[in-house]
């Protein structure tokens, strides 16, 4: 079972990709420095632990001794490079086993999947970054429309995965067309107007409201353009309706064309995770025998007169094109509007590294995304690369640098810092993760279980007090209440107090810590806390919480190793130093 | 370096101090912030609360009152008639008039109104149960309410400083009908800033007067109101911890526990991690204070299973029973939320999650809370008016399946201090009565999105005057552009 990815299995995946072959494979970029750090090399093991942080969903000591080997650079290079672990085929192999085996299946399947991807997937980064991307090209198993679609869910999450590092306008495309999305947000089967009838708005508002340039026009650096002191709309209701007619015409990729069936397909599961298919003059005539079967619209309003589209900008498609020449323009334009590079790379900023970054740092990682040839690997390595995010400004009174982590990141965090090891897989493949189904509810957020497509938290959601007070922004924070304090303070302990190796009775439903790291010190309060600061907190914390789990040690004189290394462990994922990301 | 017992004891007791008196203050920003608030009510009598039903997505509302006379069935049944699959939606989005037994059941009218014999209406089939309630004048119909910076007409849409910001965006409409007004969004809810006034009347300042059983929302945000949310399950207990916090005794979980709670009291740089320590602080407080009576606390009535907004409701009406039994607070402002509403597609389904299905939620969902604020059990029926708010209507036009993001729509108010059976329509602006339906008509667009007729501004200052924000200072603060309005009351409550 795969662990943490080797060296050199992750040399030769990243060779497969890049399709260099065996020559690679002497060319570890371990040995570009002979046995010294790299040059770029982050000067100590805690700023290793700060990046993966950011970058991963967990520093490991493997991955801190790769990054200080390699550099930031290469390690960047390396992940980008790494072929993306894949959630389709794992939750179709267990999905049919249950079947066959009349055990029931669930969405339950694909989160065991998710989280064992977080956990061990070798690119770390990729999955990190299609982590965020969910959080903005968002569908939901909290839907009914693709609630029962667990495969075909996975399939959506692997071509974020897949995307994570190509250009923008590819993982717009890609995203478009998937079914998932078009059940999601009712694209699919969306039809072309007729006397009593308009297409369906959703997807034409939300592509833009959310997947692309926002409402308002903006600046590289994300601040609002004015005129005469208000603030401009990207579109108004008219700019909708046109765009509505843009996405009209999807169906399954298999719905039979001979005889036409719009209603049918979606007969297997790779059929329900392929791109769309478009019922427009592709597959029939503008007139004659089979325009009854066009569904898409060509002809404008009334479904006879051949009108422009007007849509974002005034811009205008032409009538009577084929659906894809439709869907591809609509796409060319929104991706080429001056708001995405800011749009995105704002939400990325917040996903990675900070909720209030700098207008200069927005504008810096934009500039990046708005060169000509580049894709989405180069701006997560300017987000990551920045200063300001590898600076971070002095901690002072009032510091609204960073972020508050996600309950899920919380978790990650922990399994990787102790090494957790997984289990074994049941008798369907399965590895159990999660402890159950209702432990990871308790976080209030999930992989594609947003409860709309507004995700857990807005990018805008200021918390009262020092937050709205000052204008600065807290989107994790959304999701935090004091219910939720207790509800995923309950799963952390399930998570740790209830999962280490070497326990009685050690449960079979989730990830096993190995604290021997922790219990070999068990005598020395000290010594356990400094691990805990190494592994968790990168070094960061405070002589006021050293004092606090060193004393809470040493009252525990009375506890076994175990509990003395699980309590240092849940106290700290509870702290609120743990809990806020700088 | 083993402290004696006697240390040890000093130090717990040290720590509940922190935690049950001197902390607490430091825990609740709105005690720091009572200077700032706006002038306090200082002694509001009775028992009142506030009950917000917020339906997420864009309720389809008018599906939920629908015109029974022939004449404007006839043009809502137009308007709405659209189809591409008659096998799944043979009437497109409309309603059939209700007939036989059923007509009993559905049809209303307006007692008040000059034209009732011509002028009726039917309640949405699976709302029945909200019909009878109307008859029994306890609940209230407002028509035609939506966001609004002023009352227009069709012709000062065109420019954009005349209407809200961001129509038909979820998101941005939301905002606004959280806040009370359309101004430029703010993080504060009218349902906070009425919290700021009244709050001063409660006799427990540690619970807030705004309480959510649904998670963060701007409604109950106030100046110096933050909202206490909890859980429909109830207060859970904290794992490995001592609940209540404190717990005497040398226990490993009493150890763990002195730790938490001193990590929680400290200070820290990070605003994040001072958010963090102060909401989870306030979570254990509160549990302190709660915990034992709300599990003594028993509803009598029994709620439906498998209606997240009846779970919802029955936390409602235990706080309520709670509160006012351990006489807590004398006015509260409760938040609950049901999802699913945006339904572009499968609207008329006829499945589980169709528009018909999620009525049916909230019809069985609000009349158990009615039932179980009757006398014998919580026993408030007077004192409590619950109302429904939603972003918007959609359109009245069908897009095959569903329909799209509108504005103006259909509310509804119930309680015992709620004058029923009545269809509140004018709200004093140019565009008045139950709309007129046909699609691009004077008063909507051309896919039959309605132009407000009532202003969320005075929708909410009417309840916010009975739950006794009455001061002209007080409602202009809070709703800043009520003046711009012909009524600052529209007298159903």
């Amino acid at each position: 079972m795969t662990r943490l990815g080797t060296a050199c299995g992750a040399l030769a995946a990243w060779a497969s990709l890049a399709g260099v072959g065996a020559h690679a494979a002497t060319h570890d970029r371990l040995f570009v420095y002979g046995f010294d750090p790299a040059p770029d090399a982050p000067a100590t093991a805690n700023e290793a632990a700060r990046f993966l942080t950011q970058a991963t969903f967990g520093p490991t000591s493997a991955d801190i001794a790769r990054l200080t080997a390699l550099g930031y650079d290469a390690w960047l290079e390396e992940q980008l490079g790494k072929p993306a672990t894949l959630s389709a085929p794992a939750v179709e192999q267990v999905v049919n086993a249950r079947t066959a085996a009349a055990q029931s299946v669930s969405q339950s399947q694909r989160i065991q999947r998710w989280y064992w991807q977080a956990a061990y997937a070798p690119d770390q980064l990729r999955q990190r970054m299609a982590w965020a991307l969910s959080q903005i090209f968002v569908v939901s198993d909290q839907n009914s429309s693709i609630g029962n679609y667990i495969v075909p869910m996975a399939g959506y999450y692997d071509m974020l995965a897949k995307d994570a590092f190509a250009s923008y306008r590819t993982l717009l495309g890609d995203v478009t067309w998937h079914p998932m999305m078009g059940r999601y947000l009712s694209s699919f089967r969306n039809q072309k107007p007729s006397a009593t009838t308009s297409p369906d708005e959703n997807y034409a508002r939300e592509v833009m409201q959310l997947f692309s340039i926002g409402l308002i026009l903006r600046d590289m650096d994300f601040t609002p353009i004015l005129s005469n002191g208000v603030e401009i709309p990207t579109y108004d209701q008219t700019t909708i309706t046109h765009t509505a007619k843009v996405f009209t015409g999807f169906t399954w990729s298999d719905a039979p064309l001979n005889p036409p069936n719009f209603n049918g397909g979606g007969l297997t599961f790779a059929a329900q995770y392929a791109p769309m298919q478009c019922f427009g003059t592709e597959h029939f005539p503008a007139s004659g025998s089979g325009s009854n079967n066009m569904r898409h619209d060509i002809t404008g309003d009334d479904g006879t007169t051949a009108t422009p589209k007007t849509v974002v900008g005034g811009m205008t498609i032409p009538p009577n094109q084929t659906c894809a020449q439709d869907v591809g323009d609509e796409l060319d334009i929104l991706a080429a509007h001056p708001n995405v590079p800011p749009f995105i790379s704002r939400q990325l900023i917040q996903r990675f590294v900070t909720s209030n970054p700098s207008p200069q740092y927005i504008e810096r990682v934009a500039t990046v995304f708005d060169a000509p040839g580049a894709n989405l690997g180069d701006v997560v390595k300017a987000i990551l690369m920045d200063d300001e995010a590898r600076h971070p400004p002095a901690l002072a009174s009032g510091d609204r640098y960073g972020k508050l982590r996600e309950p899920i990141l919380r978790l990650t965090a922990v399994w990787r810092a102790f090494n957790a090891q997984a289990q074994p897989a049941d008798a369907y493949g399965e590895v159990k993760m999660t402890a159950g189904s209702t432990q990871t509810s308790a976080f209030g957020q999930g992989p594609l279980q947003s409860p709309t497509v507004f995700n857990f938290y807005e990018p805008d959601y200021q918390q009262p007090g020092p937050f709205a007070d000052n204008d600065r922004y807290s989107p994790e924070l959304q999701i935090l209440s004091e219910a939720s304090a207790y509800s995923t303070a309950n799963a952390y302990y399930n998570f740790t107090a209830k999962a280490y190796q070497g326990m009685s009775n050690p449960p079979t439903d989730r990830p096993l810590l190995d604290l021997s790291p922790l219990t070999a010190n068990a005598t020395n309060p000290a010594a356990m806390v400094a691990t805990i600061d190494r592994s968790l907190l990168y070094g960061t914390m405070s002589a006021g919480m050293k004092a606090t789990l060193t004393s809470m040690l040493t009252n525990l004189n009375g506890a076994s190793a175990a509990e003395k290394a699980w309590s240092a462990v849940y106290l700290t994922i509870l702290s609120p130093e743990f809990a806020a990301q700088r | 370096m083993s402290h004696s017992r006697t240390s040890r004891r000093e130090f717990l007791r040290a720590l509940a101090i922190a935690a049950c008196s001197g902390g607490t203050a430091a825990l609740f920003p709105q005690l720091r912030m009572m200077g700032s608030a706006l002038a306090n009510t200082s002694s509001l009598p009775g028992y009142k609360a506030l009950v917000c039903v917020y339906l997420a997505g864009g309720n389809d509302s008018w599906n939920m009152l629908v015109p029974f006379d022939d004449a404007r069935h006839a043009v809502y049944a137009e308007a709405r008639g659209g189809v591409y699959n008659a096998q799944s939606n043979a009437d497109g989005l409309a309603l059939g008039i209700p007939t036989g037994a059923n007509v009993a059941l559905q049809k209303i009218i307006d007692a008040a109104d000059a034209s009732s014999a011509t002028n009726q209406y039917f309640v949405h089939p699976r709302m029945a149960d909200l019909g009878a309630l109307y008859r029994a004048n306890k609940l209230a119909f407002v028509a035609n309410v939506g966001t609004l910076v002023k009352p227009i007409v069709k012709a000062d849409y065109a420019i954009a400083a005349n209407r809200p910001p961001q129509l038909y965006s979820h998101s941005d409409q939301e905002n606004l009908w959280h806040q009370g007004n359309s101004l430029r969004n703010s993080v504060i809810g009218w349902g906070g800033r009425c919290g700021d006034v009244v709050r001063s009347s409660n006799a427990n300042q540690d619970l807030s007067a705004c309480i959510s059983i649904s998670g963060a929302n701007r409604f109950e945000i106030g100046l110096s109101t933050v909202p206490y949310r909890m859980s429909s399950n109830g207060l859970s207990s904290l794992s490995g911890a001592c609940n209540p916090t404190p717990c005497n005794g040398v226990s490993a979980t009493s150890v763990r526990d002195n730790a938490l709670n001193a990590l929680l009291a400290d200070t820290y740089a990070s605003d994040f991690a001072g958010e963090y320590s102060r909401v989870f602080a306030r979570s254990r407080d509160l549990y302190n204070l709660l915990k034992t009576g709300l599990d003594g606390t028993t509803i009598v009535q029994a709620f439906p299973a498998n209606n997240s907004l009846a779970s919802q409701l029955l936390m409602v009406a235990k706080m309520i029973k709670l509160s006012k039994a351990q006489n807590y607070a004398s006015r509260q402002i409760y938040y609950v939320r049901l999802g699913g509403f945006d339904l572009h597609s499968g609207l008329m389904s006829g499945g589980n999650n169709d528009h018909a299905a999620l009525l049916k939620l909230v019809s069985d969902a609000v009349s158990a809370f009615w039932q179980a604020l009757a006398p014998g059990d919580v026993d408030a029926q007077n004192e409590v008016t619950l109302f429904t708010a939603s972003e918007f209507a959609r359109t009245l036009q069908s897009n095959g399946s569903g329909s799209d993001h509108a504005w103006g729509g259909v509310q509804f108010v119930l309680g015992g201090a709620v004058s029923g059976g009545r269809l509140y329509t004018n709200g004093g602006g140019p565009i008045s009565g139950f709309p007129d339906q046909r699609l691009d008509a004077p008063n909507n667009f051309s896919r039959g999105q309605m132009i407000p007729g009532i202003g969320v501004d005075q929708y909410a200052a009417t309840l916010a005057q009975w739950l006794g924000v009455t001061s002209p200072s007080d409602l202009a603060a809070i709703f800043p552009n009520l003046a711009n309005f012909g009524s600052a009351n529209l007298g159903f409550v």
